[in-house]
């Protein structure tokens, strides 16, 4: 008693005021109301579990690797699969700054034609019926578009540290990238174990875009707030909220309707092409020439010719500003530019397979042509997707389940506080006890309604496992107090919570080291189990543990002799 | 009855030497390995796989229907399992080609209320086995790591280890011999397990080698607040586990909650293991270690 600090008032001190902050806050957070006509009411998320709904879970489909590969027999290949022609490759000269090849064949060979392939500069001459062709590209271009050919897929080249890599947008073994590099006397390039540099799945990129996409193409229905969320590197999960899984599956598989118009007088436009005749779509660039961000995009044949036909039927060649070519995405305006000059110009003679829609120079004009990106694939996912789970609560089920997970709770809190009160059969230590453990239940949950996160069943069973753990430790903290069956002398009682305290830090931090696994891989559902234990076992042993030790000291000295 | 077996308990440490008191988990130990192993022998894993993992569908509706009208009703599907709980009707489907799955759907959807489906494709059901065994391989070594570090020394150390292991191996034992299979839900429980496990190995330690007085009191004081420690807990789950099983017997309208019922079911296994093991095993290897070590050092 005559130890200052017990002479100051539990009110005043830290670890009270923030457990009453943590409690307001949790509160203020969680807003928990009742009213005759809604019934109980709060701004806690549910998972899908526990309102009903629908959610699929796909798996996206792809490989990221490095590749090296002779330039040469990539010419040789990309040249026989795309004008059918057989050349002869004479000199290969590779440099930092690109690849030169010097190639012949007995046929024609047009520069309408190798422009077309899309691989460089070429210059073309002919002498007794040789054509003899000078290209300057690089490997890089080269082995992207002989892979893209012979898997009929997007090909994405992108620098990381350790070299060039590859992402190609569709299912592709090892073994069969493996034949493929052969026939080019190419391999995948391996690393300093000598590993080969493959994995199945996507970039983080594309994974994101992908999610971007169905994010905008399930909004763009008319549905509100679909979320789209990804599970690991590989995986993305849609949760359609009060939908069944049957109209879900048709939602998802419904493309989004794309389609590119070209005005003619006033309002009046007409149709030019739809787009399935849009044969890839590419990452977003900036222009150095003009200075613009830009998309760029390929059209099939048809495409190319139909967009050719339009713009000379409705003059736009001649004057391209009166005749601006307009994209749709479900019959919503995405995108309107006249052709540039040189296209306009260009069109006169020929089809145009590679376009570049131009949004502008500064940083918005680069949101609006990754936003262009999106719209461009209308739906046409950047990688094939396939579905790997799917399921449904329905909405009556759902509360139901909500209903009983509480009940659970509860009386699980009960049959808590039985064990307990049989145990020490003191009032004095039941109530501090069970009040802790419903304090740390308000503060789990005012966490989860001020982050928005969803509470689902699994999460529920993970705050009952923390009224466990909770529990456990209160009662190392009684123990250690009461290890003479009484209140011990003050400085006695400060050692005994600090080895308290460090039994229960060891076990904590061991809990959440276990848990932790769930939080990083890809399990959808068990997430939130993981996620309530470890944050339920942080605002125990820092906030609500602390406060119980202040307080039991107090408790037991007012009612030393409250038995029974 | 708690303090009725927390005494006993006690008294049955006293009365027994190291040697006999270990026997008995040890013995359990054994037995629950020789069930894995016999699992393993006849299915390829050692503890039965769940629908999650191994691909599949369940489907469960609420009906007053009979199960046999529903066999002959799903009789074109490849319905693996069908059971009735109270007013529900629980359906497995093995795997099934992408067309089939959304005609049984829409189906379902259509012509029954209180709909749960869960669909599985079995190479995502065989990735997610592969990731499960990676988290609790995780889960175990980080926990290993950090008890070493806490204590520092080794026999200390390495009873936690292997008592959380043998509460792991005796629990997923009992999920063979109960026929609970391996699901999302039950692999939290292992590793949840592995939390809980450890809070009663570490007070045991803690009181055993850092507290005054004879070995045999701090074991008893440890006994008696440890013993409390995992009875609460116990009382926790078992209300969870009757509440989420039982709770469509008292009224149709409620149902069962597998994830919560596997979840609950499969801890209290590990954590009666944990007491088994944590006060026999335990505390036999730790009596040994500090009666060796304190008569050397009384020696020298």
């Amino acid at each position: 008693m005559r130890d200052d600090e017990q002479e100051q008032s539990i009110y005043r001190d830290y670890r009270i005021i923030l457990f009453a902050l943590a409690i307001i806050a949790s509160l203020f957070f969680i807003q928990p109301w009742y009213s005759s006509d809604e019934g109980f009411t709060s701004n806690l998320n549910y998972g899908l579990d526990l309102q009903g709904g629908s959610w699929l879970q796909v798996k996206l489909q792809g490989a990221v690797v490095q590749l090296d590969a002779d330039s040469g027999l990539l010419i040789r290949e990309i040249v026989k699969t795309n004008l059918g022609e057989n050349v002869e490759i004479r000199t290969v000269e590779e440099r930092e700054d690109g690849t030169t090849v010097i190639f012949t064949s007995g046929s024609m060979l047009t520069n309408n034609q190798i422009d077309q392939l899309g691989l460089g500069q070429a210059t073309i001459s002919r002498s007794n019926n040789i054509t003899e062709l000078t290209l300057h590209t690089s490997k890089v271009t080269l082995i992207t578009r002989y892979l893209s050919d012979s898997l009929k897929a997007e090909v994405i080249p992108g620098l990381v540290s350790s070299g060039m890599q590859y992402e190609i947008r569709t299912a592709v073994s090892q073994e069969e990238l493996e034949i493929l590099m052969a026939v080019v006397e190419g391999s995948i390039v391996t690393d300093l174990n000598g590993e080969p540099i493959y994995r199945e799945g996507v970039t983080v990129e594309t994974r994101d875009l992908t999610k971007e996409i169905l994010s905008d193409k399930l909004n763009s229905l008319g549905l509100k707030d679909i979320p789209v969320r990804t599970a690991g590197d590989d995986y993305i999960i849609i949760d359609f909220a009060g939908i069944d899984l049957a109209t879900a599956k048709n939602i998802a598989e419904r493309p989004g309707k794309f389609e590119i118009r070209i005005a003619t007088q006033g309002n009046e436009s007409m149709h030019v092409l739809y787009g399935d005749e849009i044969r890839a779509v590419s990452i977003v660039g900036y222009n150095d020439n003009d200075g613009q961000w830009y998309v760029p995009f390929t059209l099939t044949d048809a495409g190319a010719l139909a967009l050719q036909k339009a713009a000379i039927e409705t003059g736009a060649t001649r004057n391209p500003l009166s005749h601006n070519l307009i994209m749709y995405l479900d019959d919503r305006e995405v995108y309107s530019a006249p052709l540039s000059h040189s296209a306009a110009a260009r069109l006169e003679e020929v089809p145009i397979y590679s376009w570049q829609a131009s949004t502008g120079p500064d940083e918005d004009s680069k949101a609006r042509a990754e936003q262009l990106q999106i719209h461009l694939r209308a739906g046409a996912l950047p990688v094939n997707v396939e579905l790997v789970g799917s399921g449904q609560v329905d909405a009556t089920l759902g509360k139901q389940f909500k209903e009983q997970a509480v009940l659970a709770g509860f009386l699980a809190l009960f049959g808590v506080a039985f064990v307990i009160y049989r145990k020490y059969k003191k009032k004095g230590i039941l109530v501090p006890m069970v009040a802790t453990s419903v304090s740390e239940v308000i503060m789990i949950l005012g966490f989860a309604a001020a982050t928005g996160w969803q509470l689902d069943l699994a999460s529920i069973a993970g705050i009952i496992a923390v009224i466990g753990t909770g529990i456990d430790h209160l009662v190392i903290i009684t123990d250690e107090v009461l290890y003479e069956g009484k209140l011990p002398p003050k400085k006695v009682y400060l050692a005994r919570i600090t080895k308290a305290f460090s039994i229960i830090f060891a076990a904590a931090a061991t809990t959440i080291l276990a848990m932790s696994p769930l939080v990083f891989m890809g399990f959808g559902a068990l997430k939130g189990f993981a996620i309530t234990t470890i944050v339920g076992v942080l605002i125990g042993i820092f906030i609500a543990r602390p406060a119980y030790a202040r307080v039991i000291p107090e408790v037991l000295e007012t009612n030393p002799n409250d038995t029974e | 009855m708690v303090v009725g077996l927390t005494e006993r308990l006690d008294s049955f440490v006293r009365t027994h030497n190291d040697r006999q008191l270990a026997a008995i988990p040890l013995a359990l130990f054994v037995i629950a390995l020789l069930i894995l192993a016999f699992t393993f022998a006849s299915t390829g894993a050692p503890v039965k796989l769940g629908m999650e993992f191994k691909g599949g569908t369940m489907i469960s509706v609420a009906t007053e229907e009979s199960v046999l009208s529903f066999e002959e009703t799903f009789a074109d599907y490849p319905l693996n399992n069908i059971r009735q709980t109270g007013s529900r009707v629980i359906m497995q489907f093995g795997p099934m080609s992408d067309d089939m799955q959304h005609e049984l759907v829409s189906n379902v959807v259509g012509s029954y209320t209180g709909v749960e489906i869960n669909q599985i494709g079995p190479v995502y059901g065989a990735s997610l086995q592969k990731q499960a065994v990676i988290a609790v391989i995780i889960s175990f070594i980080g926990m290993a790591l950090l008890v070493f570090l806490i204590f520092k020394t080794f026999v200390p150390s390495i009873i936690v280890v292997v008592s959380a292991l043998s509460d792991i191996i005796i629990a997923a034992a009992f999920m063979n011999v109960a026929g609970i299979e391996l699901s999302l839900g039950t692999v939290a429980a292992l590793l949840m397990i592995i939390g809980y496990s450890v809070d009663s190995d570490i007070l045991l330690n803690t009181r055993v080698l850092k507290r005054r007085g004879t070995t045999q009191e701090n074991i008893t004081s440890a006994m008696y607040t440890g013993v409390t420690m995992t009875t609460t807990t116990l009382a926790a789950l078992i209300v969870m586990y009757l509440v989420s099983t039982y709770s469509y017997l008292l009224s149709s309208s409620l149902s069962q909650i597998t994830l919560l019922s596997n979840i609950a079911i499969v801890l209290i296994f590990g954590l009666v293991a944990d007491l088994i093991n944590t006060w026999m095993l335990n505390t036999s290897i730790l009596r040994w270690h500090v009666n060796k070590n304190g008569s050397r050092r009384r020696k020298a």
